[in-house]
């Protein structure tokens, strides 16, 4: 029941949403009063699933093993729950600033729409559908504010993920074709018994699909220009929210569907991964620009979820999640604290930089802790060199732009944001920090997601 | 029959790629119609196991797999908005930028870095006052480029 309201809410609302006009103030606060009611519905849903197991919906009431399945678990819910997060706070953040198209707070609802849908559904087709939805949603977003970089930004983001997509759909096919089921534990399951060469095929697919979504390193060359080029508050959703969809990809179609295939990768991803660390690092402390720097930025912080999967093993994926919600959390803060000024506004952007190089006060700080003991684990010397040299380079980066957005007097810039719209950059930042000073959920919440992904694949060793 | 729908698939993934790396912008957008009808074709392909086509079947006969079908119509439905919005945001960039060429686009990139990185040089300089007059550049050259066009 929760599962469904929490899927039908934002996307009855946002298509009706999408009729009115976006620019009443009125429709805009509706939006994010939407987006709030269906964070509090996932929130329920998340307790409900983290106490008593997985939620199983399947749709129109079909037999078993007709219907779409719905199933959320604790993997699924806490993306879900993550990104309908930073979309209220993107959309909150809008609507204090007076919202300038009349799509916008429909587009933002219907988003959630599609996030939620990809994050609870049990079948590799409708994923495509949900994630078509998101994409589509965030395409258009894209182009929000109507100028020429963000229009320049939309043709580009569009044009590469419409590609990323279509191979999506690609291997969807192959392996309906080699296991005759579009369901994940039975695709799973069969796979098993598949010529390894075709899995593998498959696979990659997947992984190229959602790397493109994550803008991991040779699939980033279109992350830079939309990330600088979108408003600050569509950057955040599109590199706190949709960036998801790659993360939480790689982690159930990675760990869930290919567990062999992953293993037999590794060397591979941690390959992929260090070059993303250091080429997004190397570049953002070449960029003076703050959104510039934030999307290379961007790139450098997936290498290391790349990395800690190419690990692999049960540290190594509760690794990744932590590392991606963290990531996540820390992009929505940066890109929506690079867009304001006033009092509060460099405490919250110094807490996001901290948390991106990993220094105690911050959540990053117990993200690189789980990366470091994954290093550890995987007895690797030049790993942890790797990290501690990516760790340093964020620090530089990100103080670099700090010391020169906010450390001089600015008289041009003397009139300060909305207080909301600084309130709601200092809220994230809490949000950082308590994620720091009690981890403690925080690496419950993952390892109890990493149980439920592991536990799904009969594959797993 | 299947070797037939490789070569189909693999003749439109090909034209498609070529055409996405064309400067005109039209041009690209042929190309990615192009790869989403590749994919469809691999969709009804993947149901090539057992079968006729349901079009006309026989009580005797065996009837080839309906859901590949379904999932071939859902996103041929997916490919046709996802075109269509393309279509849109390239009709809006010619409007804007009067062309529909990639070069000119990457010219207002370059532009835009052009000034930065000027702004970036007045800093290392310590030129007073160029700070505050050009803080918004890339907006600034936004509101000129749009009221021009206006």
């Amino acid at each position: 029941m929760l599962l469904s309201i929490a899927l039908l809410l934002p996307w009855v609302a946002g298509a009706v949403l999408l009729i009115a006009n976006g620019r009443n103030r009125a429709v805009a606060w509706l939006a994010v009063s939407t987006l709030v009611a269906t964070l509090v519905v996932l929130a329920f849903l998340a307790a409900e699933v983290y106490g008593n197991g997985n939620v199983r919906v399947v749709t129109g009431h079909w037999p078993e093993g007709i219907g779409i399945v719905l199933e959320a678990d604790p993997l699924g819910v806490t993306f879900a729950l993550l990104s309908v997060l930073v979309v209220t706070a993107a959309a909150a953040y809008e609507s204090v600033g007076g919202v300038r198209t009349r799509t916008f707070p429909g587009l933002v609802v219907i988003l959630a729409a599609g996030l939620n849908g990809l994050f609870v559904t049990a079948d590799i087709f409708s994923f495509y559908v949900f994630f078509e939805l998101a994409m589509t949603a965030s395409y258009a977003l894209s182009a929000y504010g109507g100028k020429r970089r963000q229009l320049r930004a939309a043709l580009v983001f569009t044009a590469v993920n419409l590609l990323g997509s279509f191979i999506f759909v690609f291997s969807v096919a192959g392996a309906y074709r080699v296991t005759g089921t579009l369901a994940m534990e039975q695709i799973a399951e069969r796979m098993l018994e598949v010529n390894p060469n075709a899995v593998l095929l498959i696979a990659t697919g997947f992984f190229i699909a959602f790397s493109v979504k994550l803008g991991l390193f040779p699939f980033h060359f279109w992350l830079p220009t939309v990330y600088a080029g979108a408003r600050p508050s569509v950057a955040a959703i599109l590199s706190g929210a949709v960036a998801n969809i790659g993360a939480y990809g790689l982690l159930r179609f990675g760990a869930g569907l290919f567990p062999q295939q992953l293993e037999q990768a590794g060397l591979a991803l941690i390959i992929l991964g260090a070059v993303s660390i250091l080429y997004g690092g190397v570049l953002a402390v070449s960029r003076g620009d703050v959104a510039e720097m934030l999307a290379y930025s961007a790139i450098g912080q997936v290498g290391y979820v790349l990395v800690a999967l190419g690990v692999a093993g049960p540290v190594g994926l509760v690794t990744a999640v932590l590392y991606s919600v963290v990531n996540s959390l820390n992009k929505a803060l940066l890109f929506l604290a690079s867009g304001v000024r006033g009092a509060l506004v460099a405490g919250a952007f110094a807490i996001g930089s901290l948390s991106v190089a990993g220094v105690p006060p911050a959540a990053g700080f117990v993200g690189k802790l789980e990366l470091f003991r994954t290093g550890i684990l995987a007895d690797s010397t030049a790993l942890i060199v790797l990290l501690v040299a990516g760790s340093a380079l964020s620090l530089v980066y990100m103080f670099q732009v700090y010391q020169r957005c906010f450390w001089r007097a600015d008289p041009a810039k003397a009139k300060a944001s909305p207080l909301p719209q600084r309130l709601i950059a200092a809220g994230l930042a809490v949000l950082v920090l308590a994620g720091a000073l009690w981890p403690e959920p925080l690496l419950a919440l993952s390892g109890q997601a990493v149980e439920s992904l592991t536990s799904s694949s009969p594959g797993a060793s | 029959m299947i070797i037939a729908f490789a070569l189909a698939t693999a003749v439109l993934f090909g034209s498609g790629a070529y055409l996405l790396l064309k400067r005109d912008l039209v041009r690209m957008v042929a190309g990615i119609m192009l790869i989403s009808q590749a994919a469809v074709l691999t969709i009804i392909a993947s149901s090539l196991n057992r079968g006729q086509a349901v079009i006309h079947v026989g009580p005797d006969d065996d009837p080839s797999d309906p859901l590949p079908q379904a999932l071939a119509l859902t996103a041929l439905v997916i490919g046709l908005a996802t075109v269509a919005l393309l279509l849109a945001m390239v009709h809006r960039v010619v409007v804007v930028f009067r062309t529909s060429e990639q070069d000119a686009l990457a010219a207002t990139e370059a532009e835009v870095e052009a000034r930065l990185e000027r702004k970036r040089q007045a800093d290392r300089e310590e030129v007073e006052g160029v700070e505050g007059a050009k803080e918004d550049d890339a907006e600034a050259i936004e509101h000129e480029e749009l009221g021009r066009v206006r």
